[in-house]
């Protein structure tokens, strides 16, 4: 996906991206601090908003290929099986269950698959909004916040999964979290946001390792004790 | 069913109460489903669209939903009596122009609920629709799903209006005996009669229709019901 | 914009108060407002309420001024005394002369007799003679006292039945040739007095498949048969106020009038006080006194005289009907 010259003004935010490419295949990660237009960027990658001006080229890339998963995900008024099978519905796919139930399995809903999916915790409302967007096996899925509210097992078990998942499919990812930890061990590019301005793009070792630009500089340093606690390794 | 007619029948004086709530119901069931076929799709469609006006129609749906029910029956009135403008269609005291009125005084209040759900409720579905890849069918079809116990609440908000409403029904239908009088113009005329007894029984016949209503509607919203401290 | 809308609230709050004045300004004028001067005689009746307000003015001409305020008498009517516009005629003198503030709830016969019967009302002022009877026989009232008639009519199209005075020969032609006609069915003086006409006659409505029955107060029949082209049975008062005032002229003829079996009597009836001791049997008393009063008598009988070219009552107190 490339995007040029995009200009979008949401009250008195403005986001600009005089240009980004989103290279096919990889785990990209937005990074920024709040406000800085990151859910606004994903949005518009995935064509819930449009653009005021320049151009979204989506390379080929059919809309219903597109996917994102939000921090407080939607989740219909039904079962939590259900909402996992949904979009396999919407493309006319009968959902059998010994194909459904490895994904649940995974991630420790089976026993509430019946279950209201309202009545889900914080943490598993992630989970399902995660596997729902993994089962149906789209080229883009965006992750905005997703994996916060999980405990550290979780979070381990779904960078896990995503790799698999890219391995396998070649599926594109976009991260966006606050925890740089994450976001270094899963990435290979980074795009920082700031102030609605991409302030700097590129390989994640590259701009982790020796960046130019002072904004990325200065947001790397405030993260940099949850980077130490990590003990990740940039090299 | 003879029983009860026969216990209805000595019960009550002779203001045919038997055929009062079978006028009700028909009335009733008529014109709440041609006000939700109105205004159901009027609510979503207004959320939906932005045009200049909006927030005006918005305001005069609000102003609407609270117009008192005789308004309402006088204009009908006006409008179907023999020198008005429909008088030719010879609606006035028949049931026809009983739900006419009904529709004008319900079809605002449903539009006007479905309305106010959908401007909480309809983005977060729209988008969602987005992200899973539905189509603009699907999408509509996700967002009446999503909303209908809302609908549903609605649409018995609008049925519980209709068999309770007095003032339109009254004008417009006549309260005629075995005719267009409804439960509501029988209590009104058993009151005018000093019969209070019974114009309370008949009333708690309508409170127990209510209560029923009400059953229906937590029905539909059971299963939230679990997740209401989320 | 916070601008705004301090000075919306400003305005908002303005109103408030400029309605709540000019609400406030209304009751003080009520005192000083009967412009007729009174002059019958007082009744010599102590204040019953005890909180009636004494309003020590400077009584200069003492037939001149208007009684001491006494308070509030409630009567249940029948709705062609309020529909008339008799009881806003006579209000006024009534406070004038007696002092008492005459307030009424206008409903069926039926009703009205039951507010008394339930002590909800002092008086009640009503037109079935044989339920006034049966009114006293029970207990609840002390005595019936006729007041005044008005005669019934048949109201309905010109055509096809002719202006007669033979009530036989219209309903039985109504039931022969299944002539729509709307009865009020609502259990009032009107109604009792119509189906008593139908028994008399040996006529049974139910006869005819266009009979129906309203269920509603006498304006809103007389409505209901000028849409329906139907006749109706109404007394001549609220007919005479409808033909002068509805927005949409009624096309209804008189048809039938002057018949001896549609004389309408009107009965006053004090609610027994040993029944209910707190009521307002001393303003009740002064009421009946007062409407019964040559006076009264007199101004009943000129009621609508100028507005209907006809009178709307007959007064006939003193009489036994």
């Amino acid at each position: 996906m490339k995007m040029t010259d995009i200009e979008k003004r949401v009250g008195d935010f403005c986001l600009r991206i005089p240009e980004l490419q989103l290279e096919s295949g990889c785990i990209h990660g937005l990074i920024g601090g709040n406000g800085c237009g990151k859910t606004t960027l994903a949005k518009l990658m995935m064509g819930i908003l449009t653009p005021d001006s320049g151009r979204i080229d989506r390379e080929g890339l059919n809309e219903r290929e597109i996917t994102m998963t939000t921090q407080r995900p939607y989740l219909m008024h039904t079962s939590v099986y259900e909402n996992l099978v949904y979009p396999l519905k919407l493309r006319g796919k009968k959902p059998r269950e010994a194909d459904v139930r490895p994904w649940l399995t995974r991630c420790g809903l089976w026993e509430k698959k019946d279950q209201y999916a309202g009545s889900l915790s914080g943490g598993e409302r992630q989970k399902l909004s995660m596997i729902r967007a993994m089962i149906f096996k789209p080229k883009l899925i965006i992750v905005d916040e997703t994996l916060s509210n999980l405990d550290p097992d979780s979070v381990e078990l779904f960078e896990q999964w995503i790799r698999e998942i890219q391995a396998q499919a070649a599926v594109t990812w976009v991260m966006i979290s606050h925890q740089l930890s994450h976001i270094c061990r899963m990435c290979d590019q980074i795009h920082f946001l700031s102030q609605g301005e991409l302030a700097a793009s590129g390989p994640a070792r590259e701009l982790l390792k020796n960046c130019g630009d002072e904004r990325l500089k200065a947001f790397l340093e405030r993260e940099s004790l949850d980077l130490n606690v990590r003990g990740r390794k940039v090299d | 069913m003879n029983a009860i007619e026969q216990w209805i029948n000595e019960t009550f004086s002779n203001v045919g109460v038997l055929s009062s709530i079978q006028v009700t119901f028909q009335m009733a069931v008529c014109s709440t489903a041609i006000s939700a076929l109105l205004g159901i799709p009027l609510g979503l469609l207004l959320e939906k669209h932005q045009f200049p006006g909006k927030r005006i129609v918005v305001r005069v749906n609000r102003t609407l939903m609270g117009v008192p029910p005789v308004v309402i029956g006088l204009l009908v009135y006006m409008l179907l009596m023999r020198r008005g403008p429909l008088g030719a269609f010879r609606w006035l005291f028949t049931i026809k122009g009983m739900v006419l009125a009904q529709t004008l005084i319900i079809t605002p209040i449903i539009c006007g609920m479905v309305y106010s759900y959908a401007v909480r409720t309809a983005p977060a579905i729209r988008n969602f629709a987005v992200t899973m890849g539905a189509s603009p069918m699907q999408t509509n079809r996700l967002m009446l799903r999503e909303m209908k116990n809302e609908i549903y609440f609605a649409i018995l908000s609008g049925f519980g209006r209709s068999i309770s409403e007095v003032g339109a029904v009254m004008l417009v239908g006549g309260n005629i005996k075995g005719n267009t009088r409804t439960m509501t113009t029988a209590i009104s005329l058993l009151k005018s009669q000093g019969i209070f007894t019974e114009g309370v029984a008949l009333g708690l016949i309508l409170l127990l229709m209510a209560f029923l209503l009400q059953c229906l509607a937590d029905f539909f919203r059971k299963e939230e019901i679990s997740v209401e401290n989320d | 914009m916070k601008k705004t809308r301090k000075i919306l609230s400003l305005i908002l709050g303005l109103l408030i108060i400029a309605a709540a004045a000019a609400g406030c300004g209304k009751k003080e004028e009520l005192p000083a407002g009967p412009a007729e001067p009174a002059a019958v005689e007082m009744p010599e009746a102590p204040p019953a309420e005890p909180a009636a307000p004494v309003e020590s003015e400077k009584p200069a001409e003492p037939e001149q001024t208007p009684a001491e305020e006494k308070g509030v008498l409630l009567m249940a009517t029948t709705t062609s005394t309020d529909d008339t516009g008799l009881l806003d005629y006579l209000k006024p003198i009534f406070l004038a002369d007696t002092g008492w503030d005459l307030q009424w709830d206008a409903v069926g016969t039926g009703e009205a007799l039951k507010m008394g019967e339930n002590g909800d009302v002092a008086v009640v002022l009503v037109h079935a003679k044989a339920s006034e009877e049966e009114f006293i026989a029970g207990g609840y009232g002390v005595e019936r006292f006729p007041v005044m008639y008005n005669d019934f009519i048949v109201a309905g199209p010109a055509q096809p039945i002719a202006h007669t005075d033979n009530i036989e020969a219209v309903f039985s032609r109504i039931i022969k040739e299944q002539l729509p006609f709307v009865s009020r069915g609502d259990d009032s003086g009107t109604d009792k007095k119509e189906k008593q006409i139908w028994k008399k006659l040996a006529l049974d409505p139910a006869q005819d498949p266009e009979y129906v029955e309203s269920g509603q107060g006498m304006g809103a029949t007389l409505t209901m048969a000028d849409e329906m082209k139907a006749y109706c049975l109404t007394d001549r008062g609220t007919y005479l106020k409808m033909k002068k005032d509805a927005t949409v002229p009624l096309e209804l003829e008189i048809v039938c009038e002057g018949d001896a079996n549609l004389l309408n009597q009107y009965g006053v009836i004090a609610v027994n006080p040993d029944k209910y001791p707190d009521i307002n049997n001393v303003g009740a008393n002064d009421f009946i006194d007062w409407i019964c009063s040559e006076k009264v008598q007199q101004l009943i009988g000129e009621f609508g005289v100028e507005e209907y070219g006809q009178a709307l009552f007959v007064p006939n107190a003193g009489t036994d009907s």
